[in-house]
């Protein structure tokens, strides 16, 4: 009697090996297996946020102008205040500088900031939240008043004030800004690392690792961190979406850098508020747009990171599941 | 259901606020609040400004926004006319130096104070003992400093002992922190609260909501003229792109006060909308502090007041609403000249600059240290410097690195001799030359910039003690000529007094000028 | 070992116990950042005026120099009492201060509230009920770029196209200047003051004044909430209670609407109240980019003036505010759902 064949004959000989993934193979593994609506929403997030990225890092050869040149190479001044024109397609702003360029810088400040603050708060609150969530006690109780009362007030407030003091001591550059900025972010780090450590500390393998006498330190790196530090990309990038738009605050409130220093989105827009009023639109239009898309496309890639990896929200591609038709004859 | 129970509460709240709008009307003209706006003396004027106020105390303010208030609800002894530039007998009726160091005032009788007390010589001695006793940290009280007592001679005398001659004493008493106040009503020792406002002047205070508004109605037991009107409402605004779209769409009369150049441009051509401009004394200038380098080096200062191009910032960054100053002494006040273009030409002068350092033997580009703030003197002082900055560096022969601090950190710096050369501005406190050239030439100025030169002094010891106007005016004109040579400060721009009124609205002009009052008792509405 | 839940009672104590430390650690973080830093009020008002020996005169009568630690008793004796003292700049009580504009802010976090939990409530409700479809990607998608636009662009455009190009809004303020001065504030919150003077007028300027401000704030501050909502009522759709109530025959609406929604809510209600913080911080913006007359744009103004009497009432008032709310929504928290208590 002959078989009755279903679909694709199935592989021949041994099932391979399966290999098991390393870190990053198993971090980025539920993206390969994202489908559906989470993977555009992620691919879209991380495509606009690639633009941004390649605008920063090649802003010198991407931008036609300096982003505080106010003439062009044969001395000429350029207008100031002109509308969008073939030679300076986003118009000047009331410094005669080319508001194109200055979006395009300012992608560049905006990233680098953005990059140190998020680097400084990660590096701050991720062992803070691992130490204080393994060991306990007192200085965990401590701590945790510390960052609850930090996370619990209004973080424009303290950005502002502590942008200030910075600014008087260090001047209003990158680093002031960038620290103003972490120290608020810190708190989140915090609280998250030190959930999943609660939770992670109570497992059966840990409590065995410890039982095997291994070190904390061992613990922690091999178990604790591993499984906790999946849910850090998706923080980070959201974090870092927020980031920007703390950063145009502080730049629109006048705290932020020093507008001879860099190109900066939000003080540009504190400027073109002026420009408002006399119907000049495109001082203030572009670099507004350039926060709205960029914060969207970090906010789109963290969301599709979060669908994906989140196990609660997370759909897996359905294979199609291979019953291997037996060859036997009867 | 829970969510459609929400939308239809919700539709409804939107749907109410929809009808709400639409019943008010046209709201957005605030004259037609009150009904009795008929005739012209009855007339609300609406007075936008960004400056914020202090605080109504004579002892207690010395910034331009609280003097305005003081000088429409209360009185000075002397004041400046409109358009005028000398002291005019106002709550008294003459005045006269006895001596060089005695001075005395035949006081006004008939005038009572908002609260029905009589106005006499008491109150007079009342209010310069008060302000000196008091000597408030946010008050003027050191403008008093030649003023060694009071005499009243009797109810309609006073007599002012001064401790050194001061041929500018008459100018102090225009000055709004010599206001008087009553004696019956106001403390000896603290400053009066801003909602008990008492005065003589043609206005009190009808309401105040501190950091919002200010309200004036005319006083009906004024003892001169009432009035052009009959109530002025002085709005703050926190910037003045709201304050140019509340003048704009009918909100406000009048705007007036820290207007940028693009908006003033603007409403040139707005429907309904007319810019009034008047003569200004607001200065900005450069200071170099001569302890540090470069700038202890003659030639180096020289050369920066031969390259900077004053006619490029006024044009670029302020749309022409300021002129190029050529001395510390602006123009309009008696005895000014105009020594830095004598000295060293109105254009600037690259190769002249380039000689100067040449033969000082120092190598360019000299490398600047420029200091600036970036709100106190307005937003623009960012567009300011960047420009200077690139007149300086396109001549090649400096590099220029700007810093920049608010204003706090900034005047401490600055008058600590902390920085090498930063911007500085100044208002006068009444309209004489002394109020600035002692005040930024004298060895022992707030500057603290380390210029000192006898001969200035000299000259300023004489002006001072001098009542002859020709002898003064000499002495300006010399001190003008050494500072222009000697170059600690080099001086930038004067600013023209600009306002923007609603049609109908007259007679701003008038008191745009060289006092800074401004004078709500003339402006009137059609 | 299933742990024992506590009293309300008791968790209300310890709750409360561990507000005062929070309270103390925000006080004096604000004392310390207002008081370390260089530059005094003196300088800020005189310093272009006066010599250095002057300002040192008049610094040392108003008692700025002395040691720190004076000054940081003598402050938390003030708080203690209630006397926040007069603002330096301009000589106002600091508590009147604090009541006048602090009801401008109520009076547009409030409306902004509204506004944001209508739009968030509403869009992500219906974005979870419509997973995966394209009501719920322009749901979330209209989430994420309205909370991506930082308040004052969107103050920006507003501006440009209601206040410049139409002219139909008001752009500052919140009442022209001469229904300010007419109108008779009682409360202080103009909308009620309208209401209680029965003046129609006053009350569409005043609506007119709010609508741009508020709606700004709302949209951005709601479309965190879409985000919120939307997750919770995805987490409480896939809940066993859900499946039981379909394995039963409910309708899907019945069991959408009675039991999916008002149980994603009940979490949401929490969260609304800790994105109080985020209101208060999108306020401040907001009062800037509209020149509304409320705590956050004076901060910023005392701020820049060094006037710290000020500052630090309105911080510490903050502060209050927020160990008030996070206390009154743990309470709520512990009342509703027992497991939450020590």
């Amino acid at each position: 009697m002959k078989t009755q064949r279903r679909g694709p004959q199935p592989a021949a000989g041994p099932t391979p090996p399966v290999r098991r993934a390393g870190l990053f193979g198993r971090m980025i593994a539920p993206v390969r297996e994202a489908s559906g609506l989470p993977k555009w929403i992620l691919w879209a997030g991380i495509v606009i946020t690639v633009i941004f990225v390649v605008l920063a890092v090649f802003a010198p050869l991407i931008a036609p102008f300096d982003f505080d040149q106010y003439r062009s190479v044969d001395g000429a001044r350029f207008a100031k205040q002109a509308a969008p024109s073939s030679e300076h397609p986003f118009g000047t702003n009331v410094q005669s500088t080319d508001v194109l360029s200055r979006v395009i810088y300012g992608s560049r400040t905006a990233l680098i900031v953005v990059l140190i603050a998020v680097a400084f708060a990660m590096m701050i609150g991720v062992p803070l939240g691992l130490i204080s969530g393994y060991r306990g006690g007192r200085m965990d109780r401590v701590l945790l008043l510390i960052m609850d009362t930090l996370f619990a007030f209004p973080y424009l407030l303290l950005a502002i004030v502590i942008a200030f003091l910075l600014s008087e001591s260090i001047g209003r550059g990158v680093m002031s800004a960038a620290i103003s900025i972490s120290v608020i972010y810190i708190p989140q780090y915090y609280r998250v690392v030190r959930n999943h450590v609660l939770s992670v500390r109570e497992e059966p393998f840990v409590e065995a690792a410890r039982a095997i006498g291994a070190k904390p330190r061992t613990i922690v790196r091999r178990y604790v961190f591993s499984n906790v530090v999946q849910s850090v990309p998706v923080i980070a990038t959201l974090n870092a979406a927020d980031a920007i738009l703390t950063l145009a605050a502080l730049g629109f409130l006048g705290y932020g850098i020093q507008p001879t220093e860099a190109a900066e989105w939000g003080y540009d827009i504190q400027r073109a508020i002026a420009d408002a009023g006399a119907g000049i639109w495109w001082t203030g239009l572009f670099p507004g747009l350039a926060i709205v898309l960029l914060v969207t496309g970090l906010t789109l890639l963290g969301e599709g990171l979060n669908d994906v990896i989140n196990p609660v929200l997370r759909r897996r591609r359905l294979k199609r599941v291979e019953i291997p038709v037996s060859e036997k004859t009867t | 259901m829970a969510p459609s129970r929400w939308l239809r509460f919700a539709t409804l709240l939107a749907a109410l606020s929809l009808v709400a709008a639409a019943c008010g009307g046209d709201d957005g003209g605030g004259e037609q609040g009150g009904g009795d706006d008929g005739g012209n003396e009855t007339a609300t004027i609406i007075h936008g400004t960004t400056d914020p106020w202090q605080s109504f105390a004579p002892a207690g303010s010395v910034d331009l926004p609280s003097w305005n208030v003081i000088y429409n609800v209360m009185e000075t002894l002397l004041t400046i006319p409109p358009g005028g530039d000398t002291p005019e007998p106002l709550l008294a009726e003459s005045c006269d130096f006895d001596d060089a160091q005695t001075y005395t005032c035949t006081l006004r009788t008939g005038v009572t104070f908002h609260d029905g007390s009589t106005f006499d010589a008491e109150d007079v001695k009342f209010s310069f003992d008060r302000n000196i006793g008091i000597a408030d940290p946010e008050g003027a009280s050191s403008l008093l400093a030649s003023l060694d007592e009071v005499e009243v001679v009797d109810d309609a005398t006073v007599t002012f002992h001064l401790n050194k001659p001061d041929a500018t004493w008459p100018f102090m008493l225009t000055v709004a922190t010599t206001a008087i106040v009553p004696s019956e009503t106001y403390s000896a020792t603290e400053i009066q609260d801003d909602q008990e406002v008492v005065g003589t002047g043609r206005y009190q205070v009808a309401e105040f909501r501190p950091g919002e508004q200010v309200v004036l109605e005319a006083f009906d037991g004024y003892w001169g003229d009432p009035p052009a009107n009959g109530r002025v409402i002085v709005q703050l605004f926190d910037t003045s792109s709201a304050l140019k779209l509340a003048l704009e769409q009918g909100e406000v009369d009048i705007a007036y006060r820290n207007m940028t150049p693009t908006e003033i441009d603007d409403l040139r051509s707005a429907e309904g909308v007319a810019v009034v401009e008047g003569g200004g004394t607001e200065i900005r200038y450069l200071v170099f502090n001569l302890d540090q380098e470069p700038f202890n080096e003659l030639a180096v200062r020289q050369a920066i007041a031969m390259t900077v191009d004053r006619q490029a910032v006024a044009d670029n960054v302020y749309n022409g609403t300021v002129e190029p100053l050529y001395s510390m002494n602006p123009v309009g006040l008696a005895g000014h000249i105009d020594a830095f273009a004598d000295e060293y030409g109105a254009a600037p002068d690259l190769a002249g600059a380039e000689a100067v350092l040449g033969d000082a033997g120092i190598s360019t580009p000299v490398e600047l240290e420029v200091w600036w703030t970036p709100s106190h003197y307005g937003d623009l002082s960012a567009d300011e410097y960047a420009e200077i900055q690139r007149s300086l560096e396109e001549s090649g022969l400096f590099t220029v690195n700007l810093k920049s601090t608010e204003w706090d950190a900034y005047t401490e710096a600055a008058f600590t001799g902390q920085y090498p050369s930063y911007q500085l501005g100044w208002f006068p406190d009444y309209p004489d030359a002394d109020n600035y050239l002692a005040s930024f030439y004298a060895s022992d100025t707030f500057l603290a910039n380390g210029y000192a030169n006898d001969t200035v002094d000299e000259l300023i010891a004489t002006e001072k003690g001098s009542t002859d106007p020709a002898e003064r005016i000499a002495a300006f004109e010399e001190i003008q000529r050494i500072a222009a040579q000697d170059v600690p400060i080099v001086p930038i721009w004067q600013g023209k007094q600009v306002a923007a009124v609603r049609e109908g609205i007259t007679d701003v002009e008038q008191t745009l000028d060289a006092s800074f009052i401004f004078r709500y008792w003339v402006i009137s509405k059609a | 070992m299933p742990k024992q839940t506590t009293s309300l009672r008791t968790y209300a104590l310890t709750r409360l116990a561990l507000a005062v430390p929070m309270f103390l650690l925000l006080l004096t973080l604000v004392f310390l950042l207002m008081r370390v830093a260089p530059g005094d009020p003196i300088s800020a008002a005189l310093g272009g005026r006066l010599s250095q020996e002057e300002l040192q005169i008049r610094r040392e009568a108003a008692g700025y120099d002395r040691p720190l630690i004076v000054q940081y008793f003598e402050y938390l004796g003030d708080v203690a009492t209630g006397d926040f003292g007069t603002t330096i700049s301009d000589n106002r009580p600091v508590t009147g201060m604090i009541v006048q504009n602090g009801a401008a802010t109520l009076e547009l976090t409030m409306v902004a509230m509204l506004i944001a939990v209508l739009v968030g409530i509403g869009i992500g409700l219906v974005a979870g009920r419509y997973r995966d479809t394209p009501v719920d990607v322009v749901g979330r998608l209209f989430g994420i770029v309205i909370y991506a636009a930082p308040i004052f662009f969107l103050g920006f455009l507003a501006q440009l196209v209601f206040g410049k190009w139409l002219g139909w809004l008001p752009t500052s303020g919140r009442a022209s200047p001469v229904v300010t001065f007419e109108l008779n504030t009682p409360t202080n919150l103009f909308i009620v003051d309208a209401l209680i003077a029965g003046d129609w007028a006053a009350l569409s300027d005043i609506l007119k004044h709010l609508v741009m401000p508020a709606t700004t704030l709302g949209l951005v501050t709601g479309g965190i909430f879409i985000r919120l909502v939307r997750v919770n009522v995805l987490q409480t759709l896939q809940g066993d209670y859900i499946e039981a109530a379909r394995a039963r025959g409910l309708s899907e609406r019945s069991v959408v609407f009675r039991h999916a929604f008002k149980n994603a809510l009940v979490p949401v209600i929490t969260v609304m109240g800790l994105q109080f913080a985020l209101l208060l911080s999108g306020a401040v913006l907001t009062e800037q980019t509209f020149n509304w007359p409320g705590l956050g744009s004076e901060l910023i103004r005392y701020l820049d003036n060094r006037d710290y009497i000020a500052v630090q009432g309105i911080i510490t008032f903050f502060a209050l505010v927020v160990v008030g709310m996070s206390l009154l929504i743990d309470f709520v928290n512990a009342w509703v759902d027992p497991r939450v208590r020590y």
